[in-house]
């Protein structure tokens, strides 16, 4: 039997092994409620435009803010976590620290934020802040490693000083990258501080719990489509962005 | 003549080898002089010695009257400006940037940071773009140009330091022939005009013998050959290359040669 086959049989048996835990029947049953659901939801009740409204700028905010402290922060970190930068037993404690911060999922630090801090945004901007900076000074950390000696060189070699090669020969090759990642990682943000409402972390999650769990499909519509329209813009925005500084 | 640059038995390593092995000469302000040899002969090693790069571990370089190994060598780096093989410009930056970078040394450091250039700064630079013939293109970026536009940037940010030494690294190697006679007539036209020293390595003899009045030929890490261009002969280069010579790379028959092989 050849390696390819034996990956296919190993592969399939493996999805068989995942579909065996999860009961698919239940799906028969569920368009009809799905449709129900949708019933319920149209037309949306926009009489909740100004709360919406209000956690909308509380979602954003939070986006906003847990990005600019994870970008602060990260700009620290990347730089202890470069392996051109740093020694090795600096750069691998540094990246051991990150790839931990990361593995902890944000709505368990958004609980445990909830608990330290109390109710509303400020635990969703430490939470994302915390979550946000495990991601961004990996990826800053690597646009630093990829930086480009020659033109650092060069300017070394016309008697420019440390903050000057970092300002004109390492900052303006890292510039896209770290616009890239950064624009990447407040969607990334902006979607999760959308869910943290529902732990308590303040922003647009805690009404879209509020009128599922009360019934109020026709507001929990405006609430979804005020969020898609958030998502969209930002998007619109980032991609604008990027192809800009690019 | 003034001596602007001068080694006495200088020796250094690179990578734990030992890369140039007791060189001696002194270049005078205003000489032009190439210097040959086979890949791995040195030349970049010497050029990055004198450029302060690389550390004197036995003897003496001095640059510009200052001792290279001495705790002000920086002000001599600052009079020394180097132009490399790739260019190494910075792509995303303007071309005026580019050139600006050439001052860095000689601007305060937080104005410069936040590109608040000296009126007196950007009229020089701006000058040295007339100069080299890339006005129109200042405010582009340099990772639209062409190589040929590319390698005026990397001269004129060379010439905005107003080095008394120019130092080159092969800086042909990645043109074709109408560009590589243009780059090093543009290279020596400007330093005479203002009496700097350059110093230029090539594997393309030709062109040494065309555009330098001194050769300095490597072996090994050290000197083969040091002669005024008018008295070297077709063998003292093919001596430099042993058989690896190639029919392009060949120099042009000359008259009267006269052997000086050290």
């Amino acid at each position: 039997m050849s390696a390819r086959v034996l990956i296919f049989l190993l592969g399939v048996g493996i999805l068989y092994l995942c579909a065996e835990t999860v009961d698919f029947s239940k799906i028969s049953g569920a368009g009809a409620r799905l449709s129900d659901f949708a019933g319920r939801m149209i037309p949306p009740d926009f009489s909740v435009w100004p709360e919406v409204l209000r956690g909308l700028v509380e979602t954003f905010s939070i986006a906003v803010l847990g990005t600019f402290f994870s970008c602060v922060l990260s700009v620290v970190l990347a730089v202890l976590a470069s392996r051109v930068l740093m020694p090795p037993v600096v750069w691998r404690t540094t990246q051991g620290l990150l790839a931990a911060i990361r593995a902890v999922p944000l709505i368990l630090v958004a609980i445990f934020m909830v608990g330290a801090v109390g109710l509303g945004p400020l635990p969703g901007i430490l939470a994302i802040t915390f979550h946000a900076t495990g991601m961004l000074a990996k990826f800053y950390a690597e646009a630093i490693d990829q930086v480009s000696p020659a033109p650092v060189v060069a300017l070394d070699s016309a008697g420019a000083g440390t903050v000057q090669k970092l300002r004109w020969a390492i900052w303006p090759q890292m510039a896209p990258v770290v616009l890239r990642d950064t624009v990447f990682r407040f969607e990334l943000n902006l979607r999760e501080s959308l869910v943290l409402g529902i732990v308590g972390a303040g922003g647009i999650g805690l009404y879209v719990q509020t009128y599922v769990r009360s019934f109020q499909y026709d507001k929990a519509a405006t609430v979804t489509l005020a969020i898609i329209a958030l998502v969209v813009l930002s998007e619109s925005v980032n991609s604008l962005l990027t192809r800009r500084f690019s | 003549m003034t001596t602007a640059l001068s080694l006495e038995k200088a020796s250094c390593f690179l990578g734990g080898r030992l890369v140039l092995q007791g060189l001696s000469f002194a270049l005078g302000q205003g000489d032009v002089v190439a210097v040959l040899g086979a890949s791995g002969a040195g030349k970049s090693s010497l050029l990055s010695l004198l450029d302060g790069r690389l550390p004197v571990v036995d003897g003496a370089v001095e640059v510009g009257g200052i001792c290279l190994s001495s705790s002000v060598a920086r002000k001599a780096r600052r009079k020394t400006g180097f132009i490399f093989q790739d260019f190494a410009l910075v792509d995303r930056l303007s071309v005026f940037r580019n050139v600006m970078a050439g001052r860095l040394g000689h601007l305060p450091l937080w104005s410069s940071c936040f590109g608040r250039d000296r009126p007196g700064d950007r009229r020089r630079v701006m000058e040295l773009l007339d100069e080299t013939g890339l006005t129109p293109f200042a405010d582009r970026r340099v990772d639209a140009l062409s190589g040929g536009q590319r390698q005026r940037v990397a001269v004129a940010r060379c010439l905005a330091q107003e080095p008394d030494v120019i130092l080159a690294d092969e800086p042909v190697s990645n043109l074709d022939p109408e560009l590589s006679v243009q780059m090093l007539k543009l290279l020596t036209a400007q330093a005479r005009k203002r009496g700097a020293t350059v110093v230029f390595s090539t594997h393309q003899p030709d062109l040494a013998l065309r555009f330098a009045d001194r050769l300095i030929g490597l072996v090994d890490g050290q000197i083969r050959l040091d002669s005024p261009t008018a008295r070297v002969h077709d063998a003292d280069i093919a001596a430099l290359y042993g058989a690896s010579l190639s029919p392009y790379q060949q120099p042009p028959q000359r008259r009267q040669p006269c052997l000086r092989v050290c």
